[in-house]
Parts: C-alpha cells; sequence; structure tokens
C-alpha cells in the first residue's frame, strides 16, 4: 500500500514539476491579459506494482483523479490595424510631421507607440518641422537623407509637386482595394499625377467663416444668417462692413495656387482638353479676377492681407479683432482664443461659402511615401496606420480637425450636439469631406505658372492693367511653361 | 643655409582654412558653377552653359530688384548723418547719459524678425499708431493702407533699417568722437568758429577713418538687404514686386521658385557688386587712414 501512496505522490510531483516548467516556458510574446489560469480536472493512468499471492508480479493499470492548474494560451488575432503586409522586419523608418509639434506630441507618440506594437519590430524616428518644412524637406531630398514617411500638403500642392519629381513612392499598386476603400473616394483620388496617387488622405480641415459679432452684427448691424452662401456675395458685404465699421474685409487670395482658387471659385476652365494651352483668360476667368479688382478699387479690402501667402497674416489681423470675419479651418480656433480671449466670447462660425464650381473643397493633409526608401513596406504600413480610422478618430478628439475615413464618423463622438465654436461643424462634417474633390488638372510647371499667374493678378489688382490684358499674358505664359 | 621645411605653421594655419574652405571656398565654387545650370535643389543639375546669364539680362523683376538694392544704399549716408548726430548729443557729459546711450542701442541687439512685426502693427491699418496719430492730428482724412502702397514698401524697410542700425553706428561714432582732442575744440572756438562751425571743421575730419568704416560696413549690408524686407512685405516682396531686392528675389527664386541655378547665377552679379564696393570702400579706407 505504501508503495501505491509513493507511486500517487510521485505521479503528483511529476505532474506540479510539468506544469511549472510550462508556464516557466511560454512564449514570452503573448501578452499577459489573454492567459486565462484554470483548474481542471485531468484523467490519469497511473502504473502501479501489485504484489499478489503467487510470487510474481502483474501490472495493473488505475485511472486517478488529480487537480492541477493548466495555462490556456490562445494563439494571438490578427490585429485588425495591421492591414500591410509583408513589412519589412527590424526596419527603422522615420517619419516627418508639418507643424504639429509640442501641442500634439502626445498624441504622435502613443501612435507611433501603438503602431510599434502594431507591427513588432519596426522602430519609427519621428522629427517636427514647423516654418522652414519645405526647405527643410527640400534640402534633405538634395542631401539623399528624406525621411521614409512625410506629411504634405495637399491643399497647398506639395504632393504633386513632389510626385511629379519622382521624389515620391505611387501607391496605387502597393495599397490593397479593401486599405483604399477605408478612405473618401474624392480623397484618395487628390494630388493625382498621371492618374496615379502618392499619398494617404490625412486630417482634413473644413473652411468656415469665423465671424467676430462685435464688428460684424454689432458695428455692420448684419445678421449671421445673411452671411453669404456664395463667394458672389462677398463684395456687398465687404462694402457694407466698410460703410457702417470702416473695417475692411480680411480676404486672401490663395497665392500660391491661383490657378486652383480660379476653378473652384469661378468655376475657370484653366487647360484645353489636350493639356497643351492655358485657357484661363476666357469669360470666366475675367469675371473671377474682376470681383477682387472691383474690390480693390472700392477700397474694401486689406490689400496686404489679399496678396500674403501667409495665412497668419489675416489670422493676426483677425486675432487682433479688427476684422468682421476670416476664412479658416476650426482648428485655428484655439490660436484666437490663446492670442486673444476677449473675442472669443464674439465669435460665430458660418459655412464658407462656395464658388461657381459648386465643389465645397479639397484635401488638407496627406502623408506619402519618400520613393526610395529602403522599407517601403513599413513606411506604407506607417502611413497608412496614421490615416486609419482609429487613428483619425483620436485625432478628431483633441483638436478640430476631420476624418478621411467614413468609418470614424460612425463614433458618437461626432454625433453629439456641438458645443463650443470649435465644434459648430462637427455634425456636418462628413457629409462635407465625403464631396471633396481635387478638380484642378496637374499642371507642369507649376511654380512658374502660379508665378506668372501672380503678376498678372497683381498687375490687374494694383497697377490699373485691364484684366483681360493681364490674364492673356498670364495665359501666354503659362502656355509656353507648360510645353517646355 | 637652406631653410628646412616646418610643417608646425601649417598645423596652425589649418583650423581657420579647413573652415574658411569648407563655409566660404566651397559654397563659393559651388554657386559659380550651379549659376551655370538647371538646378532644382532635390534633383541633380543639368548643366545650361549661358542661358541663366541670357535670362537676367531679360528678367525685368531682377532689374527692378537690382534697381531697389542701390536704391537702398540711401541708407547709408541717412545713417552716416543721424547717428553722428547722435553720438555728438550723447558724447555731452550730461547726468544719466549712460542710460540713454543704452537705449539707443536696444534695436541693435533686438532680432530685425521681430522688430519687423512690430513695425508691421505701426504701420498697420486697423488700429496701427501711425494712422492713429496722422489721423488723430487731421493730416490724413482716413487710415492709409502703407503696406500695401507700392511707393510705400521701399521707404518702410529703409526706416526700419536705420531706426535697427542707428545705436550701432552711434557707438562707433562715439568711440571716435572721444578720440578728438579737446584742444581743438577749443582752438576752433578761439578762431571764432560757431557750434556748427566747430563740427564741420573738426569733428568731420576727426571722424573720417569710422565715417569710412560705417560707410563700408553699411552699404554692404544695404545691398545685402533681406530681413526687412520680407517681414515688413509678409514674404511676398511687395505689392508688384515694390520691395524686391537682389537678395529677396536669389531667395525667391532659390527656394519659393525652385530655380537655384538661375538663383546662383543672380548671386554671382551681387558678388561681382559687393566685390567692387568692397575694393572700392578698402580704398578709401586706406586712403583714409594715410591722411590721418
Amino acid at each position: 500500500m505504501k508503495q501505491i501512496e509513493k507511486g500517487y505522490l510521485s505521479a503528483a510531483f511529476v505532474l506540479a514539476l510539468a506544469a511549472i516548467l510550462f508556464v516557466a516556458c511560454g512564449a514570452p510574446a503573448a501578452p499577459p491579459a489573454q492567459t486565462v489560469r484554470e483548474t481542471v480536472v485531468v484523467p490519469q493512468t497511473v502504473v502501479a506494482a501489485q504484489t499478489v499471492v503467487a510470487p510474481q508480479t502483474v501490472v495493473v493499470p488505475q485511472t486517478v483523479v488529480a487537480e492541477q492548474t493548466v495555462v490556456v494560451q490562445p494563439t494571438a488575432a490578427p490585429n485588425p490595424e495591421a492591414v500591410i503586409k509583408d513589412v519589412e522586419p527590424n526596419a527603422e523608418v522615420s517619419l516627418w510631421t508639418f507643424w504639429l509639434s509640442p501641442t500634439f506630441d502626445d498624441y504622435i507618440k502613443s501612435t507611433i507607440a501603438r503602431f510599434e506594437a502594431t507591427y513588432p519590430g519596426v522602430k519609427v524616428n519621428w522629427e517636427d518641422h514647423q516654418a522652414t518644412f519645405q526647405d527643410d524637406l527640400r534640402n534633405a531630398f538634395a542631401a539623399g537623407n528624406a525621411p521614409d514617411v512625410i506629411n504634405l500638403s495637399v491643399g497647398e500642392g506639395w504632393v504633386s509637386d513632389y510626385a511629379t519629381k519622382g521624389l515620391l513612392l505611387p501607391l496605387d499598386d502597393k495599397v490593397p482595394q479593401d486599405v483604399k476603400d477605408l478612405y473618401f473616394k474624392g480623397l484618395w483620388e487628390e494630388q493625382l499625377v498621371d492618374g496615379v496617387n502618392y499619398q494617404f488622405p490625412w486630417y482634413q480641415g473644413i473652411s468656415v467663416e469665423l465671424v467676430n459679432m462685435k464688428v460684424y452684427s454689432d458695428g455692420a448691424g448684419l445678421k449671421l444668417e445673411d452671411f453669404p452662401k456664395t463667394v458672389d456675395g462677398l463684395p456687398e458685404l465687404c462694402q457694407t462692413i466698410k460703410d457702417k465699421t470702416g473695417t475692411l474685409c480680411n480676404i486672401r487670395l490663395t497665392v500660391n495656387d491661383l490657378l486652383a482658387q480660379m476653378v473652384y471659385e469661378g468655376g475657370v476652365k484653366i487647360l484645353s482638353e489636350d493639356g497643351k494651352t492655358c485657357t484661363f483668360d476666357s469669360a470666366d476667368g475675367a469675371a473671377w479676377l474682376q470681383m477682387y479688382v472691383d474690390m480693390v478699387k472700392a477700397g474694401t479690402v486689406d490689400r496686404s492681407v489679399l496678396v500674403t501667402d501667409q495665412d497668419r497674416v489675416g489670422l493676426d489681423l483677425f486675432t487682433s479683432g479688427n476684422s468682421a470675419f476670416y476664412q479658416t479651418g476650426p482648428n485655428l480656433i484655439r490660436e484666437v482664443r490663446a492670442n486673444n480671449p476677449g473675442l472669443y466670447g464674439y465669435l460665430a462660425a458660418v459655412p464658407a461659402p462656395v464658388g461657381k464650381s459648386g465643389v465645397l473643397g479639397k484635401g488638407l493633409m496627406g502623408i506619402s511615401v519618400k520613393n526610395d526608401t529602403k522599407f517601403p513596406n513599413a513606411s506604407i504600413a506607417l502611413a497608412q496606420f496614421f490615416t486609419n480610422p482609429e487613428s483619425m478618430l483620436e485625432f478628431s478628439k483633441i483638436v478640430a480637425v476631420y476624418p478621411s475615413t467614413p468609418k470614424s464618423y460612425d463614433d458618437p463622438f461626432f454625433a453629439a450636439k456641438p458645443i463650443a465654436v470649435e465644434d459648430s461643424a462637427k455634425p456636418i462634417a462628413k457629409d462635407i469631406v465625403s464631396k471633396y474633390a481635387d478638380i484642378v488638372p496637374t499642371v507642369p510647371n507649376k511654380a512658374d505658372v502660379n508665378e506668372a499667374v501672380l503678376q498678372a493678378v497683381q498687375s490687374a489688382l494694383f497697377d490699373n492693367v485691364p484684366v483681360q490684358d493681364a490674364l492673356t499674358t498670364a495665359a501666354k505664359a503659362c502656355t509656353e511653361l507648360i510645353n517646355k | 643655409m637652406s631653410k628646412r621645411f616646418s610643417l608646425t605653421p601649417y598645423l596652425f594655419l589649418a583650423p581657420a582654412l579647413i573652415i574658411i574652405t569648407v563655409f566660404i571656398l566651397y559654397p563659393t565654387a559651388a554657386v559659380v558653377y550651379y549659376s551655370f545650370t538647371d538646378y532644382n535643389i532635390v534633383q541633380p543639375p543639368e548643366w545650361v552653359g549661358l542661358q541663366n546669364y541670357q535670362q537676367l539680362l531679360r528678367d525685368p523683376i531682377f532689374w527692378k530688384a537690382f534697381t531697389n538694392s542701390f536704391l537702398y544704399l540711401i541708407v547709408t549716408p541717412t545713417l552716416i548723418f543721424l547717428s553722428i548726430l547722435l553720438a555728438i548729443v550723447v558724447n555731452r557729459p550730461l547726468p544719466g547719459i549712460n542710460v540713454f546711450r543704452a537705449l539707443y542701442y536696444v534695436p541693435v541687439i533686438s532680432g530685425t524678425i521681430a522688430v519687423g512685426i512690430a513695425w508691421r502693427w505701426l504701420f498697420d491699418y486697423n488700429g496701427g499708431l501711425i494712422n492713429g496719430i496722422l489721423v488723430g492730428i487731421g493730416i490724413l482724412p482716413a487710415p492709409v493702407q502703407w503696406l500695401a502702397e507700392p511707393a510705400f514698401t521701399l521707404p518702410i524697410a529703409m526706416l526700419l533699417t536705420i531706426w535697427i542700425g542707428l545705436g550701432y553706428y552711434m557707438m562707433v561714432f562715439l568711440a571716435g568722437l572721444q578720440n578728438i582732442p579737446e584742444d581743438l575744440y577749443d582752438a576752433a572756438v578761439i578762431d571764432g568758429c560757431n557750434p556748427v562751425q566747430k563740427h564741420w571743421y573738426v569733428t568731420l575730419p576727426g571722424l573720417r577713418p569710422q565715417i569710412v568704416f560705417v560707410a563700408v560696413i553699411s552699404s554692404l549690408a544695404a545691398i545685402e538687404v533681406f530681413n526687412e524686407i520680407y517681414v515688413i512685405t509678409g514674404g511676398l516682396g511687395g505689392i508688384l514686386n515694390s520691395g524686391v531686392t537682389m537678395v529677396f528675389y536669389l531667395w525667391r527664386q532659390a527656394f519659393r521658385l525652385q530655380h537655384a541655378g538661375y538663383a546662383s547665377a543672380v548671386a554671382m552679379v551681387l558678388l561681382l557688386i559687393t566685390l567692387a564696393f568692397s575694393i572700392i570702400n578698402i580704398r578709401l579706407l586706406e586712403r583714409s587712414e594715410q591722411n590721418t
């Protein structure tokens, strides 16, 4: 009998030791939350030696019941955010963002941490560049050490600028269709160069007119609901404000991309069908420019804001309280609040007036990948990760920017009734962003063409050159430049 | 007796030579090369021969910038005159004069960009101090958009340059004034000079080395002006290119339009101009030293 007891004890000891070893040698990468410990009943067969009357030993198999702790280690499910395959092991990718630090350091760092957990082994080196972003990036490309993943402005046309120089990675063939489908179609198809996409659409802005009710309502006696719905209502509004308050309109031409402004605001066709002739010296083009010339002649617009290429100049003027309205993104309301808290209580926001094209606008920011990156899949994965529905939603929760992914808008956050003026566009954001489209054709030598158009526009605005003459001169120069 | 070669002097010279080569000689040589290329910074340069220089000759904005840069030289005599005047004032043993000297020097140590932004507000249409005063005392019937009037762009930038530089040049002249013996002034008074004649016949000749030095420094700075134009015009160069100077145009071509090759050609013209200025100024300086 003692032998039998000894056998039980030995078996229990061996099993306990095995269990301890099993636990100790388990896969270390498994997240602890997925480890389940439970007590189970395990049937065991123990071999016991029995001595019977006859002097011989027989072997009797016996079934015994023992209680023990086992560890259930479930197989990790694929991370739903890991949508890019074949990411290079141990890749180290660099990321440059545009003017997000230090305000959004926590968000960027936490998103990178989430990315590194989703794609284990990939390391991200992040840098934020601000006013010198473009200079830094060009110098980096020239020096051969440009970042792998780059935050580029779609609104300013940076994506097509770099893509036409062959510096960005074409994405259409490298991104699975189900991933492309995560984005609004209009945004995915922005800044195409020869029909090819080079950017993951990132955060979007919604242009609103920020209204200083102290000037607009108290001073000029205007009602918010009467704010013009279309661009051609601005001259009359500016005249009223000037007459009643002496304040000038704070309107800015997009001097870095005047052709785009012509297209959106004036419904101007800028290129011929074959793309070889500039056609913006049309009646539509002349009407568009004439509207601004008339406002300048009437003295109703601040001329230094009108032709500045720095949004800050107009924003600063608005923030100082010396203008009735300014078109910007709700995300910049925080700057108004920070720099002139007294004005914040007088702020209201209305949708920005649309132009003749009827298109509400185009995208704001994208993320692109360097063409000659050593780690294309890891870089694509990072660009995609920052622009995926989860990352976008988290970003929108901390600042008034809007996702490029329809799924993000399913979150109750977007259904909540806005309280602060910053959130005024939230309930209508999905509808607006879904309609964004890039309707401006790709123009070769765009910077030079824009410079020629800018000189012409200035000569009409400030040097009494007839609008038609100015545009004809610019169109001729443009045609030469695009065929160079 | 043969001279033995010694490495030691070359080792002493090496740090300076390396720095000069890396930061001056190599970039200068590179700019000479780029001026004959089509180069957009991000892609390799392509040789185009004299094309950039031919284009310069036909470029009306370049000639506008060229003219504006020479117009900007007006700041040099203005600065010399005003800073001598200021130096004479603060050279008097008045109570608390050191405080005034320090105050006049404050703009020198203030950043041009910060000062420029402040000046934008001074000339602002809405609530700017200049409009406020001129409208307030009835000189102007209504505020003026100073910064958007092409005729005012350069003068406002020049005023800013003068305001920033006045304190520095005042100190230079103050040091010169303190080296002029008091006996000369006494002799001038005995000879019947009035206060103005005293400065005309004694102070100005006594300050000749400083005047030449200030002329050299300030004219070179004027021909290379950039910061004031950039800030005052919000990076545009002024309406109708009214504030575009050669360095501003160079910057715009290189960094806005990505024509680094063309910008290098502008830089070469600028280099030749500043070289000519430097030679003239050095000759003047030498002559001034010989005369004293």
